[in-house]
């Protein structure tokens, strides 16, 4: 059975479509890499999802629930936990304090304070922050802010993590290790959709690939497969031959 | 956000609380008046500072200050009611008018937010000039004073009210609400995300401090004795309520207190020596600290004079 259900969604800002008619459906334990070029709406859908945009049109269903219309807080709480692109710990907070955040509101049933801080000592253990959990964020290197984001996600106790970019700007030995972690994540029963653009990971760790250009759903399947689609082949070619001509 | 706890600090507490219990009998009544104002004005400043917590600007506490001075005035000319409960009246107005204000405007974000305050409290005032014939209009309401005139039963009642509003904050700052309006104030979106609904807790915050404000004003009414729409809807109050905190450094216990007492001190010699003295006062103060000491006086002891110890132990 599907976790993750989504059917004809349609995001206009303005006159631009920015996702159109997207169906996808995600199983539980999976792990999904949703991949496009820049401006291909792949971000705009991981805010549909998390309830940060409304769509004009179309569903999102999670274990059958529809998730349309409920603000992020809900959705959070319903088991939908994610991280960021543009990585936003809060600055005024410890790495511990930042995780224990997101532990005391995002779960539900709601835990004691006691709780939440042994959970989150734990996750920022797990996700290797563990000597790290009383520095503040602006102190730290890219990769261990990418764990903030992780560790963050994870203390809502997530059915289904939505992973925007948290390989990119990471050196190939810390990609390697983001792999394992991303692994281990699904063998602790998550499902994982994730945005990526490193295509050795997108190759290494995805079940299923999914291609989004200008906004519609090109192209879908294993990585082997979609990595010799015509279509997405014409997408990247396409935007690079453009690139190179500006 | 962390709490270290020590014993020294608790023995200064304790000294600190022995000497205010003791303080009246030291004094006259100009500096017992002058205790009771500076109080006022603590309490105004820590509630300011409880919602500047999720990140709120308001920049109408008057609002709120006037709405519990009214109810105490007039709850008194209509049916009697004993001051201190008129007080306690004036609160909890206050928190019905917040938590309605609140959920109408706290969805909007920052300045909107502070210039819907502002615009509220002008609205106020302009509806108490228009309707004389409930509210007394212009010429304002009095009542007699308050415990017959006994200022040191005063100065305990508004030292009470202090002592539980400064124990409120504590409490916040305990408590997973620290959390929740730290991360509000610091990043909405995220918070929103991770399971934090932003405008309850705006709310939330935005009624404990309009309790504390609204009592304040309650208080006002009834130990100044007289009120007139102009002054406690006035912006004087509201600029009042946000200059000390900010002075003093915000989201801390003390920086709203300490801040209160150097602004209301420098206020005081003012109001004495130059006419209209102290609100030069307030925006001189406004703009030396936004240049020079962003994280307020409690910044400047965290930064500058601690490290200072530090050194010297060595």
């Amino acid at each position: 059975m599907s976790l993750l259900e989504i059917n004809g969604l349609t995001k206009h800002f303005g006159g631009l479509a920015a996702v159109q008619k997207v169906s996808l459906a995600i199983d539980l334990g999976e792990i999904v890499s949703l991949i496009g070029p820049n401006g291909a709406g792949k971000t705009t859908i991981f805010n549909l999802l998390s309830g940060v945009y409304l769509p004009d049109e179309g569903e999102i269903r999670l274990d059958g629930e529809d998730l349309v219309g409920h603000r992020p807080f809900e959705i959070c709480r319903k088991g939908v936990g994610r991280t960021f692109q543009i990585m936003q710990p809060f600055p005024h907070m410890t790495v511990l304090e930042n995780v224990v955040t997101s532990g005391l509101f995002g779960q539900v049933p709601r835990v004691p304070m006691r709780m939440a801080e042994g959970e989150a000592r734990e996750l920022c253990r797990w996700v290797g922050l563990g000597e790290k959990t009383g520095v503040y964020p602006r102190n730290l290197p890219v990769a261990d802010q990418k764990r903030i984001e992780i560790a963050r996600a994870l203390a809502v106790k997530p059915k289904l993590l939505l992973l925007d970019e948290v390989m990119s700007g990471l050196t190939p030995t810390e990609t390697s290790e983001a792999i394992k972690l991303v692994r281990q994540l699904r063998e602790r029963g998550i499902t994982i959709f994730l945005i990526e653009h490193v295509m050795k990971v997108v190759m290494d760790i995805s079940d299923r690939v999914v291609v989004l250009h200008h906004g519609e759903k090109i192209s879908e399947g294993p990585p082997g497969q979609v990595a010799h689609d015509r279509r997405v082949i014409e997408a990247y070619l396409g935007e690079q031959i453009e690139n190179s001509g500006e | 956000m962390n709490r270290s706890f020590s014993w020294k600090k608790a023995l200064f507490i304790v000294l600190l609380l022995l000497f205010a219990l003791w303080f009246p009998r030291l004094v006259d009544a100009y500096f017992l008046h002058l205790a009771v104002t500076f109080f006022l004005a603590m309490i105004l400043a820590s509630s300011w500072d409880i919602l500047a917590r999720t990140g709120q600007v308001s920049v109408g506490q008057a609002a709120l200050f006037g709405i519990g001075a009214y109810t105490a005035a007039l709850l008194f000319k209509w049916v009697h009611l004993s001051p201190v409960l008129g007080m306690l009246a004036g609160g909890v107005v206050s928190v019905v008018v917040a938590a309605l204000l609140g959920y109408l405007t706290l969805r909007l974000r920052g300045i909107y937010f502070s210039i819907t305050t502002i615009a509220f409290a002008e609205a106020l005032s302009v509806i108490w000039l228009m309707t004389p014939a409930v509210t007394g209009g212009a010429m304002g309401l009095s009542t007699p004073p308050l415990f017959g005139g006994d200022r040191q039963q005063a100065y305990y009642l508004i030292l009470g009210i202090l002592i539980f509003c400064i124990g409120v904050v504590w409490m916040i700052e305990a408590s997973r609400l620290n959390f929740a309006f730290t991360a509000v104030r610091e990043n909405e979106e995220v918070a929103n995300v991770m399971g934090i609904n932003p405008t309850r807790y705006k709310v939330l915050a935005f009624m404990i401090s309009a309790f504390f404000t609204g009592f304040a004003g309650g208080f006002y009414s009834h130990y100044n004795t007289y009120i007139i729409p102009y002054e406690v809807f006035g912006l004087g109050i509201s600029i009042a309520c946000l200059v000390m905190p900010i002075f003093g450094g915000l989201y801390t216990i003390a920086g709203p207190l300490i801040g209160t007492m150097i602004v209301k001190v420098i206020e005081e010699y003012l109001r004495v020596t130059v006419s209209y003295g102290h609100q030069i006062a307030y925006g001189l103060i406004l703009i030396l600290v936004v240049l020079f000491m962003p994280d307020g006086v409690m910044g400047i002891w965290r930064n500058k004079v601690l490290p200072l110890f530090r050194t010297v132990s060595r």
